[in-house]
């Protein structure tokens, strides 16, 4: 399952969005900004507070980071 | 990206490498100066101009691609990437624009992302009834308490200089707020913390006092870097690193490379001006090759 945790303007955020729907991979995005249980969620498991984080199968990525994704996905 | 499309329009054989899309202004919400455009978004910007570019049908392109090093052979060049990719080249146009500029003090490589930002436009909304800290009193300064003021309780705006020096659009925004407070003369000496930012400690350089400023967040918007490092030894950099350039023809001390944009030492860092100039440049390499 891969889950992204984003902001609304974050430019990174999006970036990272599209590239995972160019490479048809299906996400849930959880946007930190108006639910702070997810912001807590998020900090927790990435130890950091900067958008976007990845959550793909457990392996977190901090930032919009193609060589990581691509890793975490296999591809 | 412009002289991408410049490149491929002259059918000027074009190898365009590149990290992304985007450069500086990618992280800007709202851009009112782009001429043509009334407003739009730096992530809108930047996906136009790649679109552009990848309508042209005679340019490759290779993204997701840092170059690392740049050789010089004779009247030829050698590129190389971090992914161990190798073009020979004749000519050289370098746009690899800025970075943000870091504080170097202790606590702000360790605290990145947990406390200490670099883009207010991401990550202002995870301080929501924090009290934070933005170093800088210039623009990018300014523009980030901007961002900041829906979500955070107080903002401290430090400034190394006697006077902070952003529009005044932007100020008086931030002011009529109230919630921030602008203190200049300082110089930060470290960002503190446990597992995340509690704090930043600043010496004010009138009195040499130490103070501290008890904040979960500290946004650092203190200018820009040129990413010249590729060149260094190769061209001539001026004293911050940029590339000197030839402002009539964009060239560089180096027959055979040229530059634009933020990593030059361009007098004014502006979008539409680095377009024109990346443009110029791409101009004066058509012809050089031309007499070649």
């Amino acid at each position: 399952m891969v889950t992204i945790y984003t902001t609304t303007v974050c430019p990174y955020c999006h970036m990272a969005k599209e590239y995972l729907e160019k490479n048809n991979t299906k996400f849930n995005e959880v946007n930190v900004e108006e639910d702070e249980a997810a912001a807590r969620e998020m900090i927790q498991k990435s130890h950091q507070m900067g958008v976007p984080v990845l959550d793909i199968n457990g392996s977190i990525i901090v930032g919009f980071d193609r060589t990581s994704i691509d890793k975490a996905l296999g591809l | 990206m412009a002289a991408g499309v410049y490149a491929a329009r002259k059918k000027i054989n074009t190898l365009f490498l590149t990290k992304d899309f985007g450069g500086q202004s990618l992280v800007s919400a709202d851009i009112k100066n782009w001429i043509g455009t009334k407003n739009i978004s730096g992530f809108e910007l930047a996906k136009n101009l790649e679109e552009h570019l990848r309508a042209q049908n005679s340019i490759e392109i290779k993204d997701n691609i840092l170059v690392s090093k740049i050789e010089r052979h004779d009247d030829k060049f050698l590129v190389f990437d971090e992914k161990s990719g190798q073009y020979e080249t004749k000519t050289i146009l370098l746009t690899a624009g800025s970075r943000y500029k870091k504080l170097n003090v202790p606590g702000e490589k360790e605290y990145e992302g947990k406390g200490v930002f670099y883009c207010s436009t991401c990550d202002a909304p995870i301080m929501k009834n924090r009290n934070v800290a933005v170093v800088g009193g210039g623009n990018s300064g300014f523009e980030a308490a901007l961002d900041l003021l829906p979500y955070a309780i107080k903002i401290y705006i430090l400034e190394y200089t006697g006077e902070c020096k952003a529009d005044s659009v932007t100020c008086d925004k931030v002011r009529a707020s109230g919630k921030s407070e602008e203190i200049t003369m300082t110089e930060v000496q470290e960002i503190f913390g446990d597992e995340f930012v509690k704090g930043i400690r600043y010496k004010n350089r009138n009195t040499g006092e130490i103070k501290e400023l008890l904040v979960e967040g500290v946004f650092v918007e203190i200018g820009f870097q040129p990413n010249s490092e590729i060149a260094k030894g190769l061209v001539d950099l001026d004293k911050y690193g940029r590339v000197i350039i030839d402002s009539k023809n964009q060239k560089t001390s180096l027959e055979g490379i040229w530059a634009a944009g933020d990593v030059t030492d361009v007098l004014y860092n502006q979008n539409n001006i680095a377009a024109g100039d990346a443009i110029k440049a791409v101009l004066n390499i058509y012809d050089y090759l031309k007499t070649k």
